[in-house]
């Protein structure tokens, strides 16, 4: 099959560094919208990255399907989903550091990893 | 003649008949000609009689002509491949598994048909090769769709590059390349150097209308490259046949309207006295319809065909299958395009509710006609039907389920109290051109699931969409069951759709709440169609009820042209004994078309006998 939407290629969508990485388990859109229900935990989760967003912090969300090189880039999320598989799912980091797995934070937890890494 | 020919039309006019007699002409006059068919229930390997399959096939008997079935699931296994082929090493394997069943939605299946079908109009390597390309495709609801898509994934692309930056299928920024491509279908589409639509169609009230209104849909998508070629004119010969007579009278009257309505250039093709099956036969058809040839005269007795020993089914068997017993029935009539669904669902849904039966009527055929056939416009929402106690009407029309699933779901995320921007992103979202089919199913499952009902009568979308639709409650329930995150939340949610899908799951299984009529006419290609489908839905254990044999020539027949029919059919409704072991409710062949609670209860009572006190 020629011309096939090609879902691997990442294109990266800005040089700033990235503040905050969610690393989604596979889903088909990430509000979750397009599946056979409805997760409102994940329109939560959508929510708070829009606010996160606004304060000009960098999120970027990867998908194993459509984001393969975010999670071959990435040592320790690798090792965790080698180890765990889908129950690692999501991880989070930020500025870096594995902060959360397995299940998606609050905002008050992500802002306190972001005060932890400013320190 | 345009590289790319479109043959459209309502399910039953001969659309795949035309496909071919032109494919075998061009292929004849030395043109290196392709012929594709759209139709997930393709019958192209049956009137070639050689397998096809999803791959370019050559047709064994006629040199340039090669051809293809575009199978969706072959399609989308392929594209799912493709999509997950570097993945594949680098990730555990259960978690490969997981994405490929998180794939199986209805929406990776669509956008997989309709990327393996703009590969043929987009210019590459497989089609350069070929002078002509023929699309055969699926009956009108399912290909004005397809030929939406283009533009509808086009702008969901834009809308996600502008905001969140994510569709349903993928990153956007990643996408442009596709929508490069979609973009490039849709002007070859439209320019009438390229591509000509050819519209068939029988002169007949409802296939009339289904063409203008596709002619309509197509207008809005700028393509304006249209011709006609009205098919099944009743021979001179047969007018002193009265029942060829009147119906010959009754085509007139529609020819007339054809001309005034479809302005378009219009060639005809006389009803010949057998099926159009095999390369020979072909060739001849086409014969006649480029040539001008005189269809063989038909020689032979003129003897009435015997009715001979064929057992009859009894009429308490069929009506076992239609009437409710106890607890709520679910009639479904499926089949090929153009043998009767919409004839056969109204007239029993007419029948049970004159039985005082609370009976609910629904199409989920997006080119439904309900109404054409009931006599009134039936709506989008389940109403009491006009003039007829007991009986309620609606078709399910995936637009309007897509706008109220999208105006409940974000009525429903206002209520909770999520911000303007957030329902802004959900409602980009729900543009994305997925939201029809979930819509569309989800309103199956809540129709297929509501209890307050003696009977539902399902009048189905031709064959491969319907089978699509059917099994799409088994392929969510598998995607629940390995759904790897859930928040409690989310479990909760998950476990009523997994409830609601399991009930409708088992009532569709179990034959004591839900029969499945297939529709067919005596002929080969209804016949071989509808038992490919029912083998299919065996292997999720769904059986046959019943089957209606539409179209039946009555005995007594004094012209040749009727009686070498009426001997045609009557091999073939022994197949269909043969090859279905349920009861077979057969139905005339009539002088005029049905319209009308007054028409439809007396063919009612024709089918499944008088109003009797002891059917409750």
């Amino acid at each position: 099959m020629k011309d096939v939407i090609p879902l691997l290629t990442t294109l990266p969508t800005s040089i700033a560094p990235v503040d905050i990485e969610i690393f989604d388990p596979p889903m088909c859109c990430p509000s979750g919208l397009c599946g056979p229900t409805l997760d409102q935990t994940l329109l939560d989760v959508n929510e708070m990255v829009m606010s996160l967003q606004r304060e000009n912090l960098r999120v970027e969300r990867y998908q194993m399907t459509s984001h393969p090189n975010a999670f071959l880039g990435n040592a320790e999320v690798m090792k965790l989903v080698r180890e765990k598989e889908m129950a690692a799912l999501p991880i989070i980091v930020v500025r870096g550091k594995v902060v959360k797995v397995g299940s998606y934070p609050r905002q008050d937890e992500i802002r306190f990893a972001l005060a932890g890494a400013n320190r | 003649m345009t590289k790319f020919i479109f043959f459209s039309g309502k399910g039953g006019v001969g659309k795949t008949s035309m496909a071919c007699m032109h494919a075998i002409r061009y292929s004849d006059e030395g043109k290196h000609t392709l012929i594709v068919t759209t139709d997930p229930a393709s019958n192209l390997a049956d009137v070639f009689e050689q397998e096809i399959g999803h791959k370019l096939t050559p047709i064994y008997s006629v040199p340039n002509l090669w051809s293809m079935e575009i199978d969706p699931d072959q399609a989308t296994q392929e594209y799912v491949d493709h999509a997950l082929a570097p993945v594949r090493a680098a990730f555990p394997a259960s978690m490969v598994k997981v994405m490929e069943e998180q794939m199986s939605g209805p929406c990776t299946a669509e956008v997989a048909a309709f990327d393996r079908f703009t590969d043929f109009i987009v210019q590459d390597q497989s089609t350069e090769q070929f002078e002509i390309v023929i699309f055969d495709t699926a009956p009108t609801g399912h290909t004005i769709r397809l030929l939406e898509l283009p533009a509808e994934w086009s702008q969901s692309i834009d809308a996600a590059s502008a905001g969140s930056g994510q569709t349903c299928i993928g990153p956007a920024a990643a996408i442009q390349d596709a929508k490069h491509k979609y973009e490039h279908a849709l002007t070859a589409l439209r320019n009438e150097g390229v591509s000509t639509f050819i519209f068939v169609l029988h002169p007949e009230a409802i296939a009339i209308r289904e063409t203008r209104r596709a002619i309509s849909e197509l207008g809005k998508l700028g393509i304006h490259t249209h011709r006609l070629i009205v098919n099944g004119i009743i021979p001179a010969s047969e007018h002193s046949n009265p029942l060829f007579s009147a119906r010959s009278k009754m085509q007139l009257g529609y020819l007339e309207q054809i001309r005034a309505q479809l302005p378009f250039t219009s060639q005809s093709m006389t009803l010949l006295a057998g099926e159009i099956k095999g390369v020979e036969c072909l060739r001849q058809a086409a014969n006649i319809f480029f040539n001008g040839e005189q269809p063989p005269v038909i020689s032979g007795n003129m003897e009435d065909v015997p009715e001979g020993n064929v057992q009859q089914s009894s009429i308490d068997d069929i009506r076992a299958r239609i009437l409710p017993r106890g607890q709520r029935r679910t009639i479904f009539f499926a089949g090929k395009g153009g043998v009767g669904k919409t004839v056969a669902s109204c007239m029993t849904a007419v029948w049970l509710a004159q039985h005082e039966f609370k009976t609910l009527l629904l199409s989920t055929d997006p080119a439904a006609h309900l109404g054409d056939v009931l006599g009134q416009p039936v709506g989008d929402s389940s109403q009491p039907f006009p003039g007829i106690m007991n009986l309620w009407a609606a078709k399910i029309d995936p637009k309007a389920a897509a706008e109220t699933y999208k105006a409940r779901i974000l009525g429903d995320a206002r209520q909770r109290g999520r911000t303007e921007s957030a329902i802004k992103v959900m409602e980009e979202e729900l543009n994305s051109p997925c939201t029809e089919e979930m819509a569309a199913f989800d309103l199956f499952i809540d129709y297929a699931s509501q209890s307050d009902w003696e009977a539902v009568v399902f009048d189905t979308a031709p064959t491969g969409h319907t089978l699509r639709l059917l099994e799409l409650p088994m392929d969510w329930s598998q995607q629940i069951d390995v759904k790897v995150f859930s928040s409690v939340d989310g479990s909760a949610a998950d476990d009523v759709a997994k409830e609601r899908f399991g009930q409708v799951i088992e009532m569709m299984r179990d034959p004591a709440q839900s029969t499945f009529a297939f529709v067919m006419y005596p002929e080969s290609t209804p016949i071989l169609e509808a038992w490919r489908a029912a083998q299919e839905l065996a292997t999720t254990g769904i059986q046959p009820g019943l089957v209606v044999a539409n179209f039946v020539i009555p005995s007594n027949q004094a012209t040749p042209f009727a009686q070498a029919r009426r001997r045609m059919q009557k091999n073939y409704l022994a197949e269909i004994r043969a090859r279905f072991a349920v009861p077979v409710l057969e139905i005339p062949l009539l002088p005029q078309e049905i319209k009308g609670l007054e028409m439809l209860s007396e063919l009612g009572e024709r089918a499944y006998g008088i109003p009797a006190l002891d059917v409750r």
